[in-house]
């Protein structure tokens, strides 16, 4: 947003918003001592009319209620009568539908993970490698539904963190005594993990999908290919293998857990995030639609995923660095932009953020379905893995390729601010557009 | 006599400085700086040409508007840098690895999250998220144990130096009309010491500051505020204003302008300074990791030669903390904001919250020769023993506060959820700030606290709107 993007964890926000749940009701499954945690994550069904002003006497003093429209400024309400109801609707059921399925995908890991610590061998070590992998793109799809007060806000800090602390963790090359997994003195419990020395709020806790990557993989000492970790770590009674296996479990419930809930928030027939949502003034829910588009694709996957890497020398300057899997990152979070604009979703098919803009700019639509079709096609082409296009020279063909890309997501992200413009919403990408 | 002032300014702002001081100016050119500055018209374009219409929660992040299209790559990796959640040495990410041993927070924008402004915990007890606390020994020299800032978090098989904790005792007072109203009295204490005691220290309690616009406050002359400096208060205004003289990393004579006390000349050498003092990362400037000689876990704990935070790293966080965007005001009107301003002006706040500065030459196209409305003369002023920390810092004494700037102020709620205002969070809204307010602000405070209610509440509202 730095904007965070700044991490777009919404800490501060959420936690004066006093209206934390209990989490022992939400986690119970995982842990149950988890209930002592002061640092809850957020509550999920954030509705910002419900925060409360941080102190403050009487006369008005405090913060009041900090509400974001997202209509455009001085705009004339009525110059916008198009009818969006059908549309906001389906991506309702399309946002529930993309976090039920990567739900899915997340409990489909769990169980590759314990048949892994059921019964440790090379096969199971490949099988739970290739079902992290797997299940990976069921999650990217739903990063377009980030960069608004979503309910993922309050999750994705431990859900998708990255960099990892991996000496926090396990051992690394150069300290074989490293991390809290062999630390006999660290007790490994999710409150631990949460609650660590280096955790005092979310924003800091080393779980999420990258960690269960490290740990299935081990760190990318290579050149060429991926972490390489023996399957003889995950051997009980040795060493200190149980408590890795401890640890993996523990992140492995947490992620499935985590996602349950966003799901949840999103699900229909019931009071959560989606109720509010769907209650939003219909430009301020189109709002939080658009800005999901731009921000990822102009922001998040342009800037912080694609450009900083490309920028920054380092070869494993990317988010899948442990399997090399980046390239694929990529690919679903493109795809994910694509399921909002057409309304094709996982499991779910209504009417798409296009087919409101076609109601007032069929140009424009049809320009964007052009756009679009550019940048996947881009995105395809890179060099895959993409630690080796980081590790390219300045002036190959894989980097020209990768500069392709980034330019590509740049003009579909102003397509998106366009298409605001259009239908009298702000859309405020964080790279300046 | 107006339309002469005004082409002055023009004619500074076109870059023909009309004005050569030397340090500590002829009175009459100081007055003449001064009044210059105050009979420039003010207007909701606070950052000048780095103005950018923002409201919400992502105001402070984005770049200046007038920053040419290259910028952006920049911009980007420097915000990425500030964003990092630096590793434990070694990682996978060699770039980003090198955290600790102790630290505050393993990111910049853990305490400046959303490029703004952290708080006090919220319950007595809780971490301090978003605020640190200062120290030194009796003798203004940091604590041979601890240096000068106490790390309440470290990595493993690392010892965490210990943590503080603030606690409050309501301070009852009444406004000119009857109306009462209370303070938080803040009380540091610390628990979980690892080296000893502390008693007889020098603490000093300091939330993260937004970062916005501070580009503009570099690239202000030190002319312009050694002419606004008036340590002996010749002006017989009541008001002093000195600039905390330093040496900066080359050795070289300079005016410190950032930080609580003024004590960092530069941005390079303020983000140096909290890379390593709040994430523990080494840099070219302090190569040197934070640990003193009594904390053997922490030498002993895994380190890189080189700097953590690369130099090129750190230039690109620099630009990118130098092309920040400054949010535009938001008043009704202007009118509404004309007269907000006129009220905080005949209360004395903008003797020292000066509401123009301008810049002359600058690193970067975008910052240069640009009038702006920081409310700020980034000078130190005595403050009164309601807000002492008694902690010295080069030249400021143990009373002294830098002016803080007051733009963006207004968006706090909205961009981290709280108004938590003065270096420690201590005040609940600007009220209470002003309340706060002594030494050389008495007065203006007085001012304020004996005014109509309607006008305390123009002027906060005007306060809200920048």
């Amino acid at each position: 947003m730095t904007t965070r993007r700044k991490t777009w964890i919404g800490v501060g926000l959420f936690a004066i918003a006093g209206t934390a749940l209990p989490v022992a009701a939400t986690l119970a499954s995982s842990s149950p001592d988890v209930a002592t945690a002061r640092h809850s994550a957020g509550p999920l069904a954030l509705d910002p009319t419900l925060m409360l002003a941080a102190g403050g006497e009487e006369g008005g003093e405090g913060g009041g209620a900090p509400v974001e429209s997202y209509l455009l400024p001085n705009s004339d309400p009525a110059q916008y009568t198009y009818d969006a109801t059908s549309e906001i609707a389906a991506y309702a059921a399309g946002v529930h539908a993309s976090y039920a399925a990567a739900s899915d995908g997340a409990k489909t890991l769990a169980t590759a993970i314990a048949a892994l610590l059921d019964k440790p061998t090379v096969e199971t070590l490949a099988a739970a490698r290739k079902a992290w992998t797997a299940a990976r793109p069921s999650y990217l799809v739903t990063e377009v539904y980030r960069f608004y007060d979503g309910p993922i806000e309050a999750r994705e800090g431990e859900i998708n963190s990255w960099p990892m602390n991996e000496a926090f963790i396990d051992y690394v090359v150069g300290n074989p005594d490293a991390g809290i997994i062999n630390d006999p003195k660290s007790e490994i419990s999710l409150v631990k993990l949460i609650l660590n020395n280096q955790a005092s709020d979310e924003s800091d806790v080393t779980l999420g999908w990258h960690a269960i990557e490290f740990l299935l993989w081990g760190q990318d000492l290579s050149a060429t290919g991926p972490g390489d970790r023996p399957v003889s770590d995950f051997i009980p009674g040795q060493g200190n293998n149980d408590r890795r296996r401890t640890y993996l479990k523990v992140v492995t419930d947490r992620l499935v857990a985590d996602i349950a809930q966003v799901t949840e928030a999103w699900a229909p027939d019931a009071t959560n995030y989606a109720t509010t949502f769907l209650a939003l003034p219909p430009r301020e829910a189109i709002g939080r639609i658009l800005n999901g588009l731009a921000i990822l694709s102009g922001s998040e996957l342009m800037s912080e995923r694609m450009a900083v890497g490309l920028d920054s020398g380092d070869q494993e300057d990317e988010h899948s660095c442990f399997s090399d899997t980046t390239h694929q990152d990529f690919v679903y979070d493109v795809k994910g932009v694509e399921n909002v604009w057409t309304g094709k979703y996982p499991g779910y098919t209504g009417p798409g953020v296009r087919d409101l803009v076609a109601k007032v700019d069929a140009g424009l639509a049809t320009e964007i379905d052009g756009l679009l079709a550019d940048t996947t096609a881009k995105i395809a082409k890179l060099g895959d893995p993409w630690d080796q296009v980081l590790a390219a020279a300045p002036d190959t063909q894989a980097r020209k390729d990768a500069e392709a890309a980034v330019a590509s997501l740049g003009v579909l992200a102003d397509s998106f601010k366009r298409a605001g413009e259009k239908l009298g919403v702000l859309v405020q990408i964080p790279t300046g557009g | 006599m107006l339309r002469a002032l005004f082409v002055v300014v023009a004619a500074i702002l076109a870059g023909a400085s009309a004005l050569v001081l030397t340090s500590g100016g002829a009175l009459t050119g100081a007055a003449d700086v001064r009044a210059e500055l105050m009979v420039t018209p003010v207007t909701p374009d606070l950052g000048g040409g780095t103005t950018r219409v923002v409201e919400g929660s992502q105001a402070f992040t984005f770049v200046a508007p007038n920053s040419p299209a290259e910028r952006q790559r920049v911009f980007s990796f420097g915000n990425r840098v500030f964003n990092t959640k630096w590793a434990e040495y070694p990682a996978s990410v060699q770039s980003f690895d090198g955290l600790g041993p102790t630290f505050n927070r393993n990111s910049c924008s853990g305490c400046h999250t959303f490029d703004g402004r952290g708080r006090p915990p919220e319950n007595v007890g809780d971490p301090m998220d978003t605020m640190l606390v200062r120290l030194s020994g009796a003798d203004g020299k940091p604590d041979p144990r601890y240096g000068d800032q106490l790390n309440d978090h470290a990595n493993l098989h690392v010892t965490p130096e210990g943590r503080a904790i603030i606690d409050y005792t309501e301070v009852h007072g009444t406004y000119g009309d009857g109306t009462p109203y209370t303070l938080a009295e803040p009380h540091l204490r610390f628990a979980d010491l690892a080296y000893g005691s502390l008693d007889g220290d020098l603490f000093s309690a300091r939330v993260a500051p937004q970062v916005i616009g501070l580009g503009l406050l570099e690239a202000v002359p030190q002319a312009t505020l050694e002419a606004l400096a008036d340590p002996d208060d010749r002006d017989g205004d009541g008001i002093s204003g000195r600039v905390n003289h330093l040496t900066d990393h080359d050795g070289n004579p300079a005016a410190g302008r950032f930080g609580w006390k003024a004590n960092e000349p530069s941005l390079r050498e303020q983000a140096a300074g909290a890379a390593l003092g709040d994430i523990g990362l080494t840099t070219s400037l302090d190569p040197r990791a934070n640990c003193p000689p009594v904390q053997t876990t922490c030498s002993d704990a895994p380190a890189q030669a080189d700097p953590e935070l690369s130099d090129s790293f750190l230039d690109r966080m620099v630009t990118y903390l130098q092309t920040l965007a400054v949010p535009r005001a938001r008043p009704v009107d202007d009118a509404t904001f004309q007269q907000g301003l006129r009220t905080f002006t005949a209360m004395g706040c903008a003797a020292c919250h000066m509401p123009t500065m301008q810049t002359a030459a600058a690193p970067l196209p975008e910052l240069a020769n640009q009038t702006f409305h920081p409310f700020t003369d980034l000078l130190l002023h005595d403050m009164g023993e309601g807000l002492a920390d008694h902690r010295p810092d080069h030249e400021a004494t143990g009373t002294e506060w830098r002016t803080p700037p007051l733009w963006g102020l207004g968006l706090v709620p909205v961009t981290n959820g709280h108004d938590r205002l003065l270096h420690d969070g201590r005040a609940r809204g600007f009220a209470e700030a002003i309340l706060w307010h002594g030494g050389e602000a008495a007065k203006a405070r007085e001012a304020f606290r004996t005014a109509p209610a309607a006008d305390r509440d123009a002027l906060v509202a005007f306060l809200k709107s920048l």
